[in-house]
């Protein structure tokens, strides 16, 4: 099954890398250099994966913020993996609170930026060693705080933080689930519900990176 | 977001039909507010005798329709673009008109009602009056000051933003531009060209986000530091995550330096990616250095061998650590290093 993409970044050089890193497997479909295009790509392309640069010019200068504000929520929204070369917390979490279903670095080999793509083109989530590493500081999970229960927003359960934790650690999903002697899916379903924790929790933490990108 | 996909295909810009549904409901309310005062002064004027409500309730409106002409010209600018408040620029004949109307109308219905008789009242009236003629002629030009105090802030955010650009783009002029010369200079050494690339990259990381502790003050940069020396020396990357921070304790320095050696050994045996994750909790500092293979059989690695042995296991037990090898060949070969923080308190 072939994956459409469009890829949004406003360098050309970084553009053109990616389209070339990308496996045979994902078509290109359309790009963007800023938010206004990056939009109109996106409506006429319908592509299944967006590989969203986070910081963008153009819109209300909210970036990455202002695309996915425009293009998810539809029926048949494309599904969304953020791409930075940022490492601060709040550029992070604010693109995963915003809808964004994965971060990778822009230093990632070109076969685990595909991997990530048909990951993400498959509903799942796609955490980068960082990304595990800011979910693991901000639930506090060096703290000692577990959740006591599977709906607990505000904490992660003792599992999840396991699967965080090698996350962080460089283990891939696979060597994750060899590691805890579990199935690859089901690791799979822990990040999941990783993810939507760190888009619905109101811990203080994420308000705050949040609120320093001007979203909540 | 309030916008439904019709808006969105027939234009892209964002917003604006937020900003669609503000209008409509702006009029709404005026109509409803006006019929609803209209009413309450009807009422009024039947229990309270028309001539006694009127001596008032008209000055009252006039005034309204005064402070309505004369904040009109404003209204159009705040919903087009509050962002440049440019006052002068607001000005066309027609808001001219409106406001020297306004004006006069307004010190009109000042004067008319001062000549409201109070009934046997002399001493309220010599209170309320003025009160009543300060506040209408505060009213007045209220908005326009607000106005001209909001345009002077956003002028002196644009001075400081204009300053601090001048500053990034020196910065950027210094460093960023000489590696790039360099860069071009050496083309044709590979090496040369990727160190120098990792070097300016960590020098800019480190000035983008500025604010970060010192190496004593927070041992998440004492183990990013020492990481990074490992990068220019090997030339490989190395993926750095931290969680939790403390100052740098001699234990942890201990563990750090472990770390930075198990990293030595992973860049010279191993393969990237390499994975560094350290994680601070109370009672211990737990460090794991991965690399991607090929991994080796620690039962044969030779006595002799001081690398293993003295630099990671030994340095980590003298503060009271261990530090845990596991590989196999043709497997990817992770040293955990875990320090107990007890001493400390």
């Amino acid at each position: 099954m072939t994956v459409r993409v469009v890829i949004v970044d406003d360098h050309d050089v970084i553009r053109v890398g990616v389209r070339e890193s990308l496996e045979d497997d994902i078509v290109v479909v359309g790009e963007g250099r800023d938010v206004e295009s990056a939009i109109v790509a996106v409506k006429e392309a319908k592509p299944d994966v967006v590989i969203l640069d986070v910081h963008l010019p153009g819109g209300t200068g909210g970036g990455a913020l202002d695309v996915l504000a425009e293009i998810l929520g539809g029926a048949n929204a494309p599904k969304v993996l953020a791409l930075s070369v940022s490492d601060a917390a709040d550029d992070v979490v604010a693109v995963v609170r915003a809808g964004a279903r994965g971060y990778v670095t822009k230093s990632i080999s070109g076969p685990d930026l595909s991997d990530a793509v048909r990951r993400v083109a498959s509903g799942d989530a796609v955490f980068s060693p960082r990304l595990a590493g800011f979910v693991l500081d901000a639930f506090n999970a060096a703290g000692g705080e577990v959740a006591q229960a599977d709906e607990d927003l505000n904490s992660l359960t003792e599992r999840e933080q396991e699967v965080m934790r090698l996350i962080a650690r460089g283990y891939t999903y696979r060597e994750v689930g060899e590691k805890l002697f579990i199935s690859i899916k089901t690791v799979e379903t822990h990040v999941g519900k990783v993810l939507h924790k760190l888009q619905l929790s109101n811990r203080h933490e994420l308000a705050r990176w949040a609120a320093q990108r001007r979203i909540v | 977001m309030v916008c439904d996909d019709k808006d969105v295909t027939e234009s892209v810009r964002v917003a604006r039909p937020l900003r669609r549904e503000a209008d409509a409901s702006t009029w709404w309310r005026g109509l409803v507010g006006g019929m609803m005062i209209a009413l309450a002064l009807a009422l009024l004027a039947r229990r309270r005798g028309v001539d006694e409500v009127s001596a008032w309730a008209l000055p009252a409106i006039v005034f309204v329709i005064a402070l309505i002409l004369v904040w009109s010209p404003l209204d159009s600018a705040v919903q087009t673009d509050a962002r440049r408040p440019d006052v002068v620029s607001l000005f066309s004949r027609d808001a001219w008109a409106r406001v020297v109307v306004g004006v006069l109308l307004a010190i009109g219905s000042m004067i008319w009602f001062a000549q409201w008789d109070f009934h046997g009242h002399p001493l309220t009236r010599a209170i309320v009056v003025p009160i009543v003629a300060v506040t209408g002629f505060v009213l007045v030009p209220a908005p326009w000051w607000t106005r001209l105090i909001r345009q002077v802030a956003v002028e002196r955010e644009q001075r400081v933003r204009e300053f601090e650009r001048a500053e990034i783009a020196a910065h950027l002029h210094d460093s960023v531009m000489q590696t790039l010369t360099l860069i071009r200079a050496k083309a044709n050494e590979p090496d040369t060209v990727a160190r120098l690339a990792r070097a300016q990259e960590r020098d800019l990381r480190a000035y983008l986000y500025q604010g970060r502790r010192s190496e004593a003050d927070s041992v998440a940069t004492a183990l990013a530091a020492a990481m990074s020396e490992v990068e220019d020396t090997h030339g490989v990357a190395i993926e750095v995550v931290s969680v939790g921070d403390a100052p740098t304790t001699d234990a942890l320095r201990a563990a750090v330096k472990a770390a930075r050696e198990a990293a030595m050994n992973a860049a010279r045996h191993g393969s990237e990616p390499i994975s560094v994750y350290a994680e601070l909790t109370d009672d211990a500092y737990e460090v794991y250095v991965r690399d991607s293979g090929p991994g080796f059989d620690p039962l044969l690695v030779h006595k002799d061998r001081a690398g293993i042995r003295n630099s990671i296991i030994g340095r980590a037990a003298r503060h009271g650590g261990t530090a845990i090898i596991s590989s196999a060949p043709q497997s990817r070969t992770e040293v955990a290093i875990t320090m107990p923080r007890k001493d400390e308190r």
